[in-house]
């Protein structure tokens, strides 16, 4: 299993307080900003609250998508956009199976979750964890996280259109 | 310029369908804040004396606080105003969720709605582009429906504030409700909206709220959200919400039962926190910026009462149990959510089916009344049933709808003196033979009978520490001692001063009253790194006290006097019959002599003194 870093949530112990999102766009943007943040949340009625970020997919759809060469692996494994590149096409936004890419409105250039655990450290239920695939899979034995989010994944994921 | 906020204000007149955007007044802020404070203002100068409160003339306010969709813990409030069709006198409501934050997402502060539309009709608020809509989508659907429906029309990422059926139907303790179970539930503001014919309004904002000291506001928030977490209340209110208030009611005998008779209940622990938590509890849940969680995801799994959805709080427990003598849980949060999904407030229902209950027990109610509904004490069918009688005003329930005073005055009988409520609004979960201050709190609040206006639990549970802060040792240990009525009138003014102030700025009272973390200096800090705002806590006690005086010049409008400050002589004169407050009475006239000298009224007519309007500015 890849040993790449992502942010990974439990939806039964979030509690959609939205901290790791303000965190997030005050960190990097100096605003409260849901939609300028790297991170979403999505409740539903069921009671379960998802914290969403970048899987750090292996394959990365999104830098496969840029037709600028925008995105990049750094030498930790970290997918990132470089501004001067990016022109704020979207095709990374379509091209990303968790939504977890986004234009920024104000500097038109794509943003995404870098694992540098700002929001980790702040939630105040601990739900968000930096893992890998390996790790998580030792965490979450019986498995019993992988069916809360495909139970959702129609409403969690639409290449962009909900976002 | 005030930053963190939305920064302008929508004026919305129904009638005539016009929509107009006007920015907010930084002087009005000053001497009132935003929230709770603005509303009082703004609906003190546009609300007409005589006027119907389910008639055109009638004045609905929406606001969020100057910190509502900040980082500032608990900031998540929005409140909601009008003359109340419970009371005839000031409405406001408050509720929690994410709708608030969003309106300011939008780029809006507030909504004042004149007039009536002639059809049913919406708002629907998407950043800039603000329209009314024709509602015949979901009128005559419930609260959760038209989340639904309006979520798929507009998009899943809207926030819905909507009536439900109680509110189309003018049930006087209707409620406004947002993000599916969140309740701004007293005054019967929801038959405002309804009266209005407003459905719902739907708000997607995908702003920003630009801060005033961006560089520090971390590290700040930080420490509040560190001071949040570590105070020894936070981790029960995570486990428990509000629910196992029952235990601790009962334990003090402040537990309403058979109708505020007695204040200890023999079923409690059938319907506490700790049952729930054992078999219904799924999840805590947070709103915005919330890191108490005290909200819930409930459910019960199976059979007639099955169902899944948000919270019980305290009070709907109290209301649909103990004070309807009702131990069925199940029944006790399946009542809740029905109310929740028809949008009506748990406390004046529980209340009024409970003034009924009484009323059957002594032979004023029969068969003939209810259409043949059994009333008996705990019969929790009946009460299921007549929660969505209420709502829909089929029956028995129409009279219900009205609340315990006007069904009171229909009936005669005698049932009168069964009506426990202050100003035509039930009392709340609180016997105040068991605790004194509570019972000044109800009736000295600005909207009839209500626990928050004041939320005066510093004698609750010994907060000595806290009262030797904010009042001085002299104080003790009386003041501490919830079953003596002494410098209860000094701690009830000092409590709404500030509870009216955290109205204004989009706090919770929890992490500011109860738990007592946060006080003036936190909120001033707040203002300052997040609105760029510098008021000081001097001058934010003046405010809180500005605003209760408003709200009181209000009312006197309205006719309110020293005589209507008036508990049912149940709590004044019977002696409480059992558990840990027996024999006692609330004596309210004694604290209300202390309260009005300290805060500067007339003792005999309960009005404020010129001298000290004067001092306010007012």
């Amino acid at each position: 299993m890849s040993a790449l870093k992502f942010v990974f949530g439990s939806p039964t112990v979030c509690t959609g307080c939205m901290i790791c999102a303000n965190a997030c766009s005050m960190f990097y943007f100096k605003v409260i900003s849901p939609t300028r943040a790297r991170v979403r949340v999505m409740r539903f009625e069921d009671g379960l609250d998802f914290p969403l970020f970048c899987r750090n997919c292996e394959d990365a759809p999104c830098k496969e998508a840029c037709p600028e060469g925008a995105i990049s692996r750094t030498s930790k494994g970290v997918l990132t956009v470089n501004n001067t590149r990016c022109n704020g096409c979207g095709s990374c936004v379509k091209a990303c199976p968790y939504d977890a890419i986004s234009v920024n409105p104000d500097s038109g250039k794509a943003i995404k979750c870098i694992q540098c655990g700002e929001c980790v450290k702040r939630c105040p239920v601990e739900a968000i964890w930096i893992t890998t695939q390996k790790e998580l899979a030792d965490k979450d034995k019986n498995g019993r996280l992988p069916p809360l989010y495909d139970k959702h994944k129609a409403e969690l994921y639409s290449r962009g259109e909900f976002l | 310029m005030i930053k963190g906020v939305g920064g302008q204000g929508l004026y919305i007149d129904l009638t005539s369908q016009s929509i107009k955007k006007k920015p907010l007044d930084e002087q009005v802020v000053r001497k009132y804040l935003l929230g709770a404070g603005f509303l009082s203002r703004t609906l003190f100068d546009m609300i007409p004396d005589g006027t119907d409160p389910l008639g055109q003339e009638n004045v609905l306010g929406f606001a969020t606080g100057l910190l509502t969709g900040s980082m500032f813990p608990q900031s998540s409030r929005h409140v909601i105003a009008a003359l109340s069709p419970l009371t005839g006198i000031w409405g406001e409501s408050h509720a929690a969720g994410f709708w608030g934050p969003e309106l300011k997402l939008a780029g809006y502060d507030s909504i004042i709605f004149t007039g009536a539309a002639r059809k049913p009709v919406y708002l629907r608020i998407q950043d800039s582009t603000v329209e009314l809509l024709d509602a015949s989508s979901v009128w005559g659907h419930d609260v959760f429906e038209t989340d639904t429906i309006l979520k798929a029309k507009h998009g899943r990422n809207c926030r819905v504030l909507s009536i439900g059926q109680a509110g189309e139907n003018l049930v006087r303790f209707a409620a406004v409700m947002n993000d599916r179970d969140r309740a701004s539930a007293r005054s019967g503001i929801g038959a405002v909206m309804g009266s209005k014919n407003l459905k719902a309004i739907c708000v997607r904002g995908t702003g920003k709220l630009e801060v005033a000291e961006p560089r520090t506001y971390l590290k700040e928030m930080d420490e509040l959200h560190r001071r949040m977490l570590a105070n020894p209340f936070t981790p029960g209110r995570a486990e428990f919400g509000t629910t196992s208030l029952i235990e601790l009611m009962q334990h003090i005998g402040r537990l309403p039962t058979y109708n505020m008779r007695q204040g200890v209940f023999d079923g409690y622990d059938k319907i506490g926190g700790h049952a729930i938590n054992q078999g219904h509890l799924m999840k805590p849940r947070a709103d915005w910026s919330c890191l108490q969680r005290c909200g819930r995801f409930t459910c019960v799994s199976e059979g007639p009462y099955a169902y899944t959805g948000g919270s019980p709080e305290f009070e709907s427990q109290a209301a649909l149990g103990s004070r309807c003598g009702n131990a069925n849980l199940e029944s006790v949060l399946y009542s809740h959510h029905l109310a929740n999904q028809y949008g009506m407030d748990t406390i004046s229902l529980g209340g009024t089916i409970s003034w009924a209950m009484e009323a059957w027990e002594e032979g004023l109610l029969t068969e003939d009344d209810t259409g043949g509904i059994d009333l008996g004490w705990g019969n929790h069918e009946s009460i299921v049933k007549l929660t969505k009688m209420i709502a829909f005003r089929e029956g028995f329930g129409d009279l219900l709808a009205e609340g315990s005073a006007r069904a009171a005055e229909k009936i005669g009988r005698g049932s009168e003196r069964l009506v426990m409520a202050v100003k035509k609004q039930e009392i709340a979960g609180q016997e105040p033979r068991a605790q004194k201050s509570m019972g000044l709190a109800a009736v000295t609040a600005a909207r009839g009978a209500d626990h928050l206006y004041g939320f005066p639990v510093l004698d609750e549970v010994g907060f000595d520490d806290e009262i030797r802060k904010r009042f001085g040792e002299q104080y003790l240990p009386q003041m501490a001692d919830r079953l003596d009525p002494t410098y209860k009138g000094i701690m009830v003014k000092e409590c709404e001063d500030f509870m009216v102030v955290v109205e204004s700025v989009g706090l919770c009272k929890y992490g500011t009253q109860i738990p007592p973390e946060f006080y003036y200096a936190d909120i001033a800090l707040g203002l300052k790194i997040h609105n760029g705002l510098d008021i000081s806590v001097q001058q934010l006690k003046t405010i809180g006290e500005r605003i209760v005086n408003l709200n009181r010049l209000f009312n006197a409008r309205f006719g309110i006097t020293r005589k209507d400050d008036a508990l049912p002589d149940r709590l004044t004169k019977e002696k409480a019959p059992v558990g840990p407050s027996k024999g006692q009475v609330v004596e309210l006239d004694r604290m209300l002599d202390e309260y009005y000298s300290s805060r500067g009224w007339n003792l005999k007519t309960g009005l404020p003194l010129k001298s000290t309007l004067k001092k306010l500015a007012l």
